[in-house]
């Protein structure tokens, strides 16, 4: 089967067209067409067809990154969107947990007050309440309220309507009855229900959520259609799949309903091609390092998997967002990242960035604030002539004039300062690293470190050091990484429900019951998509903690039915996670099912080693600091597409590719490996 | 440190509202650095804890060594009040002290004379508040004093709770101190010293910088804590506050001369750990405001610049052994009233007058025949800010916890919450209008009773340049009903049976500039909104407004 995967950036749009029995492989960029992002997709996979000689209508299925549902609430564009909520409580979303996001500011803006997903004025209330333990119902559904207010919401213009009542986690009868009935009244609207979208306990962040939902939902709805129809008209029948925040792939259908599961579709297939690649050379804890122009996203692999986020602390733009979500971290820290002294004295990089426009100022296009790509440049590591592959020649000049600038603000040499800036972006991010390694309970020193995105492979193996990693990785298109992370990823839908059990007291047989009306809810979703019920996995697990505690541990239960030995495994879990164990009783507060549905996937790729001749192109001098102390030494650049396997190189030295520059500091050398991959090692 | 302690700890206080701190600080006790999480309140006090205990063990010839932890909560000895427990543990490098970790948390209940450990408003002395504990070694050597954990579990109610979230903190103590060993590691002691007295200086030059700018002079402003509503004495309500703020270069002085004097119920404000932390917290947010200015490490070199006086005996600085447990309204009337005193040199940076909060304890027997504590703290709102509306429902100035969810409430207490919502025709009216408070309901589904520390019942937030003053709040005992009952914003323990409902209405903030100049867009939007009637428009922002 000939599979496709398109990840639609902000600039640049990846695709890869893959074989998966010939096991060919052709990839292709291009420029983004963010008024009409289909244009570049298909545009780009006609182009790739007629590169790879494949007929379009041999392509058999896509999978796609899309930072449109992102966007959508980024930008704050999306639609009139209403909600329905209980009597007394019409502020929920309003309030929030009513803690300001910053201590320290009486200017701030607070995103959900300031931005609403919903105004006020198309938020109703109706009777109807919920109690638990089991979502008794103490006050039944007005039915003629909700209906009442949908005819309301109808006539103020509201095209997108959410559901959101107290409780209905435990039990989402009222939630569904009145969903329907506004789907009667409002037949053209989008109408989701919180309980739907993610049935956990906390209102503020399940209504958020549900809100964020209907705000996004119909503008992520009309382009998946558009998408599909413009696959349909250019002749590719594959169907098409979304990437989603957790790391699988969801139909188009599906992910029409839910687009609050897609804000991480793009680095969630980036988590996934440095995945693919450490899998390649049998790594297994890995951590995902993609530096791009303006910020670096960061992922943890272990023996587990990708590491997921807890929904306690998953947020877009400031917002709350309960869905199941790989861990990404990102931070402002990339090659367009402006270097400057502020008004304290202190030498600074980032967050601001340059941007693709003006860009840093050797690009020529009229930046001079100095960038940490223009300190790769005078420090050598960027060589202004093989940028792109030699497309856009860069202004060595002008990157000295804006280092020097700085210089002499701080009062520092030309290279000491250029030094200085790749110094600072590399401990921001190897302090985001630590932050999200060592608070997890993981030592970096234990992990590979993948590194892909234009600008990850300068500055990793600098960031290795700092972190005591001994190993990066360069997977074989560290350009496109997140498109063929795209390739290797399967259908998968998460499902959970807060139960609130406490041990001694646990109903194994209702948690095996709702385990399993959940596991078939999930397969039936995988069933409409087409998945054959032999390629359906089914995986459980538990939230648990100690019976009052507020966060919860995910225990996996093998087998998908209950047994004690889940809570043996939580104890083992807390101490690994914070160091200490307790001897309380363990509460389960939700159990979840992850369903997957295998599809044909991306493997090894075809290698054609060259030799240490072909690959040598040159030398020049490289600064380093070695020792603490600052040295240029002559430093050999060689082309990647030459490399030979298993010849290494030792440092100093650079690797220039198309989509990037690797940089093997003295010290460290790297070799081309048989599975495409380039490794560095110490 | 604080991403552990919020994990590990069990009493929604801590785990959910996040009233806890974390701070690394050096062998001279100050503070280096602080946890994100850690809230205002209680990061701010710990350098002030750690010289307290320092004065504790030079009067009784103790001193730090290695494997100690050390509890405590003295308000006489730096500590913020009683409930804000801090544990200790010095960090030691090849036998000498180079560090202190430290976390505080606010705890459910450390054996007052009435359930919980907010609403203790009858106290008549520092003794009545609770256990006192001054210094105590809770570990020595590496080994736990179980004689001190026996005390402590005999003394509070919620035994399990309390001892739990403080295992979490000392836990997440350790965790400091291990971080910081391995810093010291790394780049070795003299790197990370060196480093720490450049940052500490850094900040100093930020404030500097700031105070720099404004115009030398003195500024004053009063404001008014309601004190007991019901109290015969006159001397115990309205209790007035004085700010002089006196701008000279680059230093800041803040005079407190002229606030009422102590009284022996605990609104006094212990002058380390509560009045301190009021203005220095106050004053970062105006000058360093973090949305509008760069970041700026927090630690103590910050506030270099910025010194204090409050005279003896008054309430912001009381004589031993008046009581304090109650201080946390009368400082954030303080820290409104140093802010306001500001508005003249500061007036983009500031917000009209503030709503105060009000924190209740609820409480009861469970089946098992222990008790059960649940606090709830009930938010304020912001006065309006220049070109833009005051914040509504949110924890004002020095205080940034986070509510409890309806749906962990009702699953883990014999409560009910029946309306939570935001308050209507309340905001003082402004160009920029001040921010709205909520109403908030709680029904009891089993006998118990609560008790309540609260404020701004009375006297509304004021507005600012022609803004007018926003709404004080109220509480309501059986709103509704034939038992319906206007209670005052402070009360002690009170039974209350099954049935039985508290509503808490908060303050809604001050206006800022004359209403005549706001926006009709957006006078037309509140209305569409429902935060203002069409009536009550037209009266405040002048006819031909929309209706």
């Amino acid at each position: 089967m000939i599979v496709a995967g398109v990840d639609i950036g902000g600039t640049f749009t990846d695709l890869m067209l893959y074989d998966t029995d010939g096991q060919d492989v052709h990839v292709h960029k291009v420029r983004s067409t963010p008024s009409e992002p289909d244009r570049a997709m298909i545009d780009g996979l006609l182009e790739l067809c007629a590169a790879a000689g494949v007929a379009p209508g041999q392509v058999g299925a896509v999978y796609h990154g899309t930072t449109v549902a992102t966007n959508a609430v980024l930008t704050f564009r999306g639609a009139t969107a209403g909600m329905i909520t209980n009597r007394g409580f019409r502020d929920v979303v309003h309030i929030g947990r009513h803690q300001r996001p910053e201590h320290y500011s009486i200017m701030l803006d607070i995103p959900w007050q300031a931005r609403p997903f919903v105004e006020r004025r198309h938020r109703k209330v109706v009777g109807g309440r919920l109690v638990p333990p089991r979502g008794e119902e103490l006050e039944p559904l007005d039915e003629a309220g909700v209906r009442q207010a949908a005819q309301e919401l109808r006539e103020a213009g509201v095209d997108a309507v959410a559901v959101c009542f107290l409780f209905s986690y435990l039990n989402p009868e009222h939630e569904r009855r009145a969903a329907a009935i506004v789907a009667e009244e409002m037949p053209d609207a989008f109408v989701t229900a919180s309980a739907e979208v993610f049935p956990q306990f906390r209102e503020f962040e399940r209504f958020t959520t549900a809100a964020m939902n209907a705000f996004i939902g119909p503008v992520t709805g009309r382009y998946l259609e558009r998408l599909a129809a413009s696959l349909h008209d250019a002749g590719i029948p594959g169907e098409l799949h979304v990437m989603m925040s957790n790391g699988g792939v969801a139909s188009a259908a599906q992910a029409a309903r839910r687009p609050v599961t897609l804000m991480l579709s793009g680095p969630a297939a980036g988590v996934l091609g440095g995945l693919w690649a450490g899998q390649l050379d049998g790594r297994q804890r890995l951590i995902t390092f993609d530096v791009g122009g303006t910020s670096a996203d960061i992922g943890i692999v272990t023996e587990r998997g990708v590491l997921e986020a807890q929904a306690r602390d998953t947020q877009v733009a400031g917002y709350p967002l309960l869905v199941p979500m790989v861990d990404i971290h990102t931070i402002g820290a990339g090659g367009g990242s402006i270097a400057y002294r502020d008004h304290g004295g202190a030498f600074r990089v980032g967050p601001r960035s340059a941007g693709a426009s003006p860009g840093p100022a050797c690009y020529g296009s009229g930046g001079t604030e100095p960038t940490v790509t223009d300190a790769n440049v005078v420090l050598g590591r960027i060589d202004p002539d093989r940028f792109l592959g030699g497309e856009m020649p860069l202004h060595r000049d002008r990157a000295v004039a804006a280092v020097q600038g700085l210089a002499d603000q701080l009062g520092l040499g030309l290279l000491e300062t250029a030094d200085g800036v790749i110094t600072i972006a590399n401990a921001n991010m190897a302090g985001a690293i630590r932050s999200r390694t060592i608070q997890k309970g993981h030592d970096p020193r234990e992990f590979s470190l993948v590194a892909f995105g234009g600008a990850g492979p300068l500055h990793a193996a600098d960031v290795a050091d700092i972190l005591g990693t001994r190993e990066v990785l360069v997977p074989p298109f560290p350009g496109i990484t997140a498109a063929t992370g795209l390739l290797t990823s399967d259908l998968k839908y998460d499902q959970m429900r807060t139960v609130f059990m406490v041990q001694g007291a646990i109903d194994d047989a209702r948690l095996d019951r709702e385990l399993a009306e959940t596991a078939a809810e999930l397969t039936r979703r995988l069933l409409d998509d087409g998945v054959t019920a032999e390629d359906i996995t089914i995986s459980g697990a538990l939230d648990c903690r100690y019976i009052g505690q507020g966060y919860e541990l995910r225990v996996p239960l093998p087998g998908n039915r209950f047994s004690e030995a889940a809570l043996e495994e939580f104890h083992q879990l807390h101490r690994q996670e914070y160091g200490h164990a307790f001897t309380d009783p363990i509460e389960v507060v939700n159990l979840r099912v992850t369903a997957t549905g295998i599809r044909p996937k991306v493997e090894r790729l075809p290698v054609h080693p060259g030799s240490m001749q072909e690959a040598l192109i040159g030398e020049a001098d490289g600064v380093f600091r070695v020792d603490g102390a600052l040295v240029t030494l002559p430093t050999r650049h060689y082309d990647r597409a030459a490399l030979p396997v298993g010849e290494p190189i030792a440092g100093p030295a650079i690797v220039f590719q198309r989509d990037t520059t690797v940089v093997i500091p003295p010290g460290w050398h790297g070799a081309a490996q048989s599975s495409g991959n380039l490794v560095l090692s110490r | 440190m604080g991403h552990k302690l919020a994990r590990m700890s069990y009493s929604p206080i801590i785990r959910e509202s996040e009233d806890f701190g974390c701070v690394i600080c050096d062998a001279e006790a100050r503070q280096l650095c602080e946890s994100r999480e850690s809230t205002p309140l209680q990061s701010g006090p710990i350098p002030g804890y750690i010289r307290g205990i320092n004065r504790r063990f030079a009067e009784i010839g103790e001193e730090w060594r290695p494997g100690d932890v050390v509890m405590h909560n003295h308000s006489y000895y730096g500590a913020s009040h009683g409930p804000d427990v801090a544990f200790v543990i010095p960090v030691f490098l090849d036998g000498r002290l180079i560090a202190f970790s430290t976390t505080t948390a606010h705890h459910l209940d450390l054996g007052a004379l009435t359930p919980g450990s907010c609403g203790i408003v009858d106290a008549s002395d520092a003794y009545a508040e609770g256990l006192q504990f001054n210094a105590i070694k809770i570990e020595e050597d590496g080994k736990r004093n179980e004689w001190v954990w026996r005390i402590l579990r005999d003394n509070v109610r919620a035994a399990p709770l309390v001892v739990g979230d403080m295992e979490a903190q000392i836990a997440a103590a350790r965790i400091g101190a291990e971080r910081f060993l391995d810093l010291v590691e790394r780049y070795g002691l003299e790197t990370v010293q060196a480093a720490s007295e450049d940052l500490m200086d850094y900040s100093e030059r930020m404030l500097r910088a700031e105070i720099e700018k404004l115009p030398d002079g003195t500024y004053r402003a009063e404001g008014f804590v309601d004190g007991f509503l019901d109290h015969p004495d006159p001397r115990y309500k309205d209790l007035k506050i004085c700010a002089a703020v006196t701008v000279s270069g680059s230093d800041l002085h803040v005079d407190l001369t002229g606030t009422a004097d102590q009284i022996d119920l605990p609104l006094n404000m212990p002058f380390e750990g509560t009045v301190d932390i009021a203005v220095y917290l106050t004053l970062r947010s105006i000058l360093l405001d973090s949305a509008t200015h760069d970041h700026v490490p927090a630690n103590s070199g910050l506030f270099r610049p910025i010194t204090i006086h409050a005279p003896e005996g008054c309430l912001a600085n009381p004589r031993y052994p008046a009581p304090v447990i109650a201080r946390f309204c009368p400082g954030n009337v303080l820290a409104d009233t140093v802010m306001r005193a500001l508005a003249p040199i500061a007036p983009d940076r500031v917000s009209a007058g503030v709503g105060n909060l009000k924190v209740v304890a609820y409480s009861g027997l469970n089946e098992a025949g222990g008790f059960w504590v649940y606090m709830d703290i009930q938010e304020g709102s912001y006065g309006g800010r220049r070109g833009k509306d005051g914040l509504d429902a949110v924890d004002t100035l020095y205080a940034n916890t986070r509510n409890n969810p309806i749906e962990d409430i009702e699953t883990h207490f014999p409560l009910r919450v029946t309306r939570y919502e935001l308050r209507d025709d309340s905001s003082g009216a402004g160009t920029w209008r001040g921010g709205i408070g909520t109403v908030r309901e709680m029904e009891m589904l089993a006998d118990g009773g609560f008790s309540l520390e609260g404020d701004g019942a009375k006297h509304a937030p004021p507005g600012l340049f022609g803004g007018e003053d926003g709404t004080p709040g109220a509480v309501i005992l059986n709103a509704g009903t034939e038992r319906e009952r206007v209670l005052p914003s402070k009360f002690p323990y009170r039974k209350a049976s099954a049935g039985e409902r508290l509503l808490l209405i908060a303050p809604s903030g001050g206006g800022y500039g004359p209403p005549g100049d706001r926006d009709p867009e957006a006078v037309a939007g509140d209305v569409a909104d429902g935060y203002i009637t069409p009536e009550a428009a037209s009266r405040a922002y002048g006819p031909g407004t929309p209706a």
